[in-house]
């Protein structure tokens, strides 16, 4: 079973959140990127632009199809990861690192309250690795 | 289980694009049964996958020539002419018990029901278990030339095409069924103007068939939806119950025609102004 890092927040749409102070940089989760396959698109927000928590940051598509990515907080995108849009193999090789995606200021910190550690996102993988 | 069937209707690409989004939506929102949608497309349309480059893809000057419209779908996938396809749509949660969570299982169950109707036409069509090598590599943007796994083929030549779109716990699958098939029109609206659009068509017509094909005579819409519903109430065990939109997805799906589908913006940059799926400019 894969190990998901203890220094990131996760929600249940297998995207994780790394938190320094009011910016969250967030991506997929090496669980999603495995279970998506090899990653052939990928389009992400504009700087500036906002991100509502459970709501489309972006969209990527592999081959089983094309992938909404739900935002696990709110907030104004400051930074777009432009590696993965000129490599695009950096998230399935390096999902919870330099597989980052956008990185936002966040508008309210108590939505982080809602998110799994890496334990609870564990247990909430292996149910959902079990039905399949 | 009762799941609702949107029964068959020939529509503009861009309502046909927009009912299927608002029912998705919809669907994430409120805790509704599947649906299952038979459509074809009128005018004639090519429908392009959500990240394909419209000039690079389409010959968008012969689509006009034609008078064929140009739409963007909101799933993955190739680009695809609908002129003498049955189109279906498939909306359901990923937690639904018939379809495994797997990404790929879903296809291989909705196949399997679609396989079904074309065996009572006397059409045994197979599953596409690893996917097969593209005939040519200038064929490429063309969906029906390049099947991926659980697509359905007769003798190797694929008949059925599908794609999904999946989020937050719900997906929608499209899948475009061949009940003829134009070789020639298909490469001169789908290929770019360079290249011998005669030797694609052939190389095409190698590697696709439709069901007038297969059967040596045309059969109607109607008898096909009617006999791939039956193969889902069976194959599934599910009671397709007929009905229509509710209010909120008829209004979402106005919505959606205005803002996205009957937009420029979206068909041929894939980009939406405001409250779309994609991020504005």
């Amino acid at each position: 079973m894969k190990v998901f890092p203890d220094d990131l927040l996760y929600n249940r749409e297998h995207a994780w959140v790394r938190v320094e102070g009011e910016l969250a940089t967030i991506g997929i989760t090496d669980y999603a990127q495995e279970k998506l396959g090899e990653i052939l698109a990928i389009e992400l927000p504009e700087v500036d632009s906002y991100v509502e928590r459970d709501e489309p940051f972006g969209t990527i598509e592999s081959a089983k199809g094309v992938f909404e990515l739900i935002s696990p907080v709110s907030g104004e995108v400051v930074n777009v990861n432009e590696d993965i849009l000129d490599d695009i193999g950096i998230i399935n090789s390096d999902p919870h690192d330099t597989g980052w995606m956008i990185t936002l200021e966040m508008s309210d910190s108590e939505e982080l309250d809602d998110l799994l550690d890496s334990r609870e996102y564990h247990d909430f993988v292996l149910k959902e690795a079990e039905s399949d | 289980m009762i799941w609702r069937f949107i029964s068959f209707k020939k529509l503009n690409a861009f309502e046909n694009m927009a009912i299927d989004e608002a029912i998705f939506r919809e669907n994430q929102r409120t805790d509704t049964p599947p649906t299952i949608r038979f459509y074809s497309w009128s005018p004639p349309s090519v429908s392009l996958g959500y990240f394909q480059a419209t000039w690079k893809e389409v010959n968008v000057e012969a689509c006009r020539r034609y008078s064929v419209d140009i739409v963007r779908r909101p799933t993955g996938g190739k680009a695809v002419l609908h002129e003498n396809d049955l189109t279906y749509a498939v909306i359901a949660s990923e937690r639904n018990p018939l379809f495994p969570p797997d990404i790929l299982g879903t296809y291989k169950v909705i196949s399997s029901c679609v396989a079904g109707g074309l065996s009572e036409l006397g059409i045994e069509a197979e599953m596409e278990g690893e996917g097969r090598s593209n005939p040519d590599d200038s064929l490429k943007a063309a969906c029906f030339s390049s099947p991926s796994r659980y697509e359905l083929l007769v003798k190797k030549k694929k008949i059925c095409g599908s794609a999904q779109l999946r989020s937050k716990g719900i997906f929608l699958q499209h899948g475009s069924i061949l009940v003829d098939f134009d070789p020639l029109k298909t490469c001169a609206l789908l290929l770019p103007q360079h290249g011998d659009q005669t030797r694609q068509a052939e190389k095409l017509h190698g590697s696709v068939t439709s069901i007038h094909d297969q059967v040596g005579t045309s059969v109607s819409v109607e008898n096909i939806c009617h006999v791939i519903k039956n193969s889902f109430e069976k194959k599934l065990d599910i009671k397709l119950v007929e009905g229509c939109l509710t209010l909120e997805e008829e209004s979402l799906k106005l919505q959606l025609m205005s803002d996205k589908y009957m937009n420029d913006k979206w068909n041929m940059e894939g980009k939406v102004q405001s409250d779309g799926s994609k991020n504005s400019d």
